[in-house]
């Protein structure tokens, strides 16, 4: 006797999901609609002849949009139930009665995968109940990573001898009236870089940076290393606040 | 080389410090005994913080242990930490699930029990840190395996893994299989 094919009313939905917000079209996968549809029937998922969901299963396929990249997720476990469905119908043809244990092997393997992911979204639901309710938390980290020097009460000295050292430093030469020469490039010191990382392939970023003989060679450098790691020749690592960032050449292998 | 006597607090004080989690074996080093007894100790710490009802408890994941609030507080603390999460998806919470349950295991295994591609519920929760790698299967394409992380612990307020609710087990489904044979006989006869 073929099941009511009424798709799944929203109140019978309701009160199969309690209290959960679940969007009612939205499902969590191709089992968790075949369970619903079983469960707001009010039928024992243990028992319910599979075959005779598949006009109900489809009906929903058609009537609901799908995430077109679970679609075919959806379709398989639909192709299952029409496979059971027209064995059944199959007139003259005796059911496939197989010896005890080996009956109907299709429908015991889905409804097996059926019990095994209602466990499975049972316990998922507990778990969304303790989902933030009762976190716990750990230390946060200090933040004695800082160096000292940086996080050390200042003499108070301090100023006054700064200013001094300020009054020491001579004025800085007039900036030449005439537009600069572009004297560094970035292509300059993607070679310069290239050179200085050789044949290991890698070398120390402040190595690098400490030959630079200017501020604007310094800054068209960085310019350049970043240059090389957009390009994904180069990969840049610091292990540790403030440590060596050592800059590795990647040789056209793919970046991690 | 600790007391026995001195060892609990000795570990509880370390663990209060310690800002990150400590490896069973580097607490039996630290404490200067044998791994089996810091191991003994560290349970009957969890323990003695759960019974007393005190606002701490000991999380222990993948043999590594570290102090955290207990659950109890947990709603409250919230405010003062002032995390803004959202909450998790059915379809996270059940991926999350098989992982924890199951682990270590693969994305295979997990769209396995879900039915659907799990692809992209795995990658949020790789970034939300609830899941990392542990490992990679020795079968063809030596695809990842997946463990939960004390971030998930702390999320769940869960002391450990032991802590998850029950699954119905495996025997169980067992025997729902056999009844469920039994209960078909008379159906497919009639």
């Amino acid at each position: 006797m073929p099941l009511e094919p009424i798709p799944i009313q929203a109140e019978a939905a309701a009160a199969v999901t309690g209290d959960f917000e679940v969007q009612l079209e939205v499902f969590a996968g191709p089992l968790d609609l075949l369970l619903r549809l079983i469960e707001s029937r009010q039928l024992d998922v243990l028992t319910v002849p599979l075959a005779e969901l598949a006009d109900a299963y489809v009906a929903h396929l058609a009537a609901n949009p799908l995430d077109p990249a679970e679609l075919a997720d959806f379709v398989a476990v639909a192709a299952q139930l029409i496979l059971l469905k027209s064995r059944r119908l199959l007139p003259g043809e005796p059911a496939p009665v197989a010896p005890p244990g080996e009956e109907e092997p299709d429908e015991d393997e889905l409804r097996r995968r059926l019990v095994e992911y209602r466990a499975l979204r049972d316990v998922a639901r507990q778990l969304g109940e303790r989902d933030l309710a009762m976190p716990a938390f750990r230390r946060e980290p200090r933040e004695s990573d800082l160096p000292v020097a940086l996080t050390a009460a200042l003499p108070a000295s301090l100023l006054s001898e700064l200013l001094e050292a300020l009054a020491a430093i001579p004025e800085p030469e007039p900036p030449p009236p005439e537009v600069v020469p572009r004297e560094i490039t970035i292509a300059m010191q993607i070679a310069a870089l290239r050179a200085a990382m050789g044949s290991a392939g890698k070398v120390v970023l402040q190595q690098v940076l400490a030959a630079c003989r200017s501020r604007t060679q310094v800054t068209v450098t960085v310019l350049a290393l970043l240059e090389l790691v957009r390009r994904r020749e180069a990969r840049v690592e610091q292990h540790e606040l403030f440590g060596p960032i050592l800059v590795e050449a990647l040789n056209g292998r793919p970046v991690a | 080389m600790t007391a026995p006597a001195e060892l609990g607090p000795y570990y509880e004080a370390l663990l209060f410090i310690a800002e990150r989690p400590l490896s069973t074996g580097e607490l039996a080093d630290l404490g200067g005994v044998p791994r089996v007894q810091a191991e003994a100790t560290l349970a009957g710490l969890a323990e003695q913080l759960a019974d007393d009802g005190r606002g701490l408890r000991l999380q222990q994941s993948d043999d590594a242990w570290q102090l955290v609030t207990a659950p109890e507080v947990g709603s409250r603390l919230a405010a003062y930490a002032a995390r803004e999460e959202a909450r998790l998806s059915p379809a996270a919470l059940e991926a999350l699930a098989v992982i924890a349950y199951r682990q270590p295991c693969t994305r295979a295994d997990v769209d396995h029990v879900r039915g659907v591609d799990s692809d992209y519920v795995i990658r949020s929760l790789l970034h939300r840190r609830l899941i990392v790698e542990v490992g990679r299967r020795d079968t063809p394409g030596r695809p990842m395996l997946f463990g939960t992380t004390f971030t998930f612990l702390e999320r769940f307020g869960l002391t450990s893994l032991g802590d998850l609710p029950a699954l119905a087990s495996d025997a169980a489904l067992v025997a729902a299989g056999s009844a469920l044979e039994e209960l078909n006989e008379p159906a497919d006869a009639g």
